[in-house]
C-alpha cells in the first residue's frame, strides 16, 4: 500500500515535470517571437545598463541615471559631495555666528579699554567718581 | 567579477523572458519594459562586480522586487489578493478532475484536440500564455522561476522569499491549474 502511494506520487511528480517542461518550451518559443519594437527597446535598455556598469567600474567615478533614463557620469559613487553640499550652509552659518560673536567681544573690549585709558590718563582721581558730592557737582548746571 | 561581455550575454539571454514574465504579471507591455529596464539598471549599478554565476538569481530577485514595486505604485495589490482567494475557492472543486490522466495526455507535443488543422501553433502559444498570465501571482512566479528559468527549488525559494515547501505547492497548483485550463480549451495530444 505504501509502495503504491510512493509510486503514485512519483508518477504524478514526473507527469507534472514533463507537462511543465512542455509549457516552458512553448513559452520560450513564444518569447523568441516578440515584436521588433520591443526587441529594440530591450536592446536599448541593455546597452544603457551596460554603460552604467562600465562607468561604475571606472575607478572613483560613479554614474547616475536621470528620470528619463539617461546615464550620466561624473558623480562619485558615495556621493560625498552631495552630503558636503547639504552640510555646507550650516557650516557657513555657524562660522558666521562665531565670527560675529568674536567681533562683538573685541569691540566691547576695545570700548572698555578706551574708557579705562581715559579714566586712568585723566588728572582727576578715579575715586572721585564714587564720591556722591562729585556726582551732584557734575549734574549741576555749569553756570551756578 | 563578471566581465562586461558576460554581463552583456547574460542580459541578452534573459531580457525577452524577463519582459514576458513582467507582461504576465502587470499585463501592460510598456510597464513591463520599464520594469525590465529598471531591473537591468539595478543589477548593473549594484551587482556588476559579482561573479557571473550569481547574476541569474540576483536578476530574478530584482525583477520580482521591481514588479512588486510597480504593483505598489499602482496600488493594485488588492487585485492580486483577490486572485489568490479566487484560486483558493476554486481549489476545492477539482474532485471530478483526474489530473494525472490529463497531465499524461498533455505531456506530449501540444496540439489542438479536435481541429488541429484550423488552430495554428501561434494560437496555441497565445492560449498558453494567456493561461499562464491568469495564474495567481505567486503560483505563476514559482512556476516560471522553477520551470522556465530552470532554477532549482532552493533557488526559487530564495528568489521568492518563501520556503521550499511553498515553492513545491505553488508549482504543483500552477501545473494543475494550467492542465485543467488547457484541457478545457481543447489543447491536448
Amino acid at each position: 500500500m505504501k509502495n503504491d502511494n510512493r509510486y503514485e506520487t512519483a508518477a504524478r511528480e514526473a507527469a507534472e515535470s514533463r507537462f511543465a517542461s512542455h509549457i516552458a518550451a512553448c513559452l520560450t518559443e513564444s518569447a523568441e517571437t516578440v515584436a521588433p519594437d520591443v526587441t529594440e527597446r530591450l536592446r536599448f535598455a541593455r546597452e544603457k545598463a551596460l554603460a552604467l556598469a562600465r562607468r561604475s567600474r571606472e575607478g572613483g567615478q560613479g554614474v547616475g541615471v536621470t528620470a528619463s533614463g539617461e546615464v550620466i557620469a561624473g558623480f562619485s559613487r558615495s556621493r560625498w559631495w552631495l552630503r558636503f553640499a547639504s552640510v555646507l550652509p550650516l557650516v557657513v552659518l555657524v562660522g558666521g555666528l562665531a565670527l560675529i560673536q568674536d567681533w562683538q567681544n573685541r569691540t566691547q573690549i576695545s570700548v572698555a579699554a578706551e574708557v579705562d585709558e581715559a579714566l586712568l590718563g585723566d588728572d582727576l582721581p578715579i575715586n572721585a567718581y564714587r564720591d556722591p558730592g562729585f556726582s551732584e557737582f557734575l549734574k549741576a548746571p555749569p553756570n551756578e | 567579477m563578471a566581465t562586461e561581455k558576460e554581463l552583456s550575454d547574460f542580459l541578452k539571454s534573459v531580457e525577452k523572458r524577463a519582459w514576458k514574465r513582467a507582461v504576465y504579471a502587470v499585463r501592460d507591455d510598456d510597464a513591463a519594459l520599464d520594469i525590465v529596464q529598471d531591473t537591468m539598471i539595478r543589477l548593473s549599478e549594484k551587482y556588476a562586480d559579482r561573479p557571473a554565476a550569481e547574476l541569474p538569481l540576483l536578476f530574478q530577485r530584482i525583477l520580482s522586487n521591481a514588479t512588486m514595486d510597480w504593483f505598489r505604485r499602482q496600488k493594485v495589490r488588492n487585485q492580486v489578493v483577490r486572485n489568490f482567494s479566487e484560486f483558493e475557492s476554486a481549489a476545492g472543486k477539482e474532485d471530478d478532475f483526474d489530473i494525472l490522466e490529463t497531465l499524461e495526455a498533455l505531456g506530449g507535443p501540444l496540439q489542438s484536440e479536435s481541429a488541429a488543422e484550423s488552430v495554428s501553433r501561434a494560437q496555441i502559444l497565445q492560449t498558453i500564455e494567456a493561461e499562464v498570465a491568469l495564474l495567481p501571482a505567486r503560483q505563476r512566479e514559482a512556476f516560471l522561476l522553477r520551470y522556465w528559468e530552470e532554477l532549482d527549488v532552493a533557488e526559487t525559494a530564495a528568489s521568492m522569499g518563501c520556503s521550499e515547501g511553498s515553492v513545491k505547492t505553488h508549482c504543483s497548483r500552477a501545473v494543475h491549474a494550467l492542465a485543467k485550463a488547457l484541457k478545457a480549451k481543447g489543447i491536448s495530444t
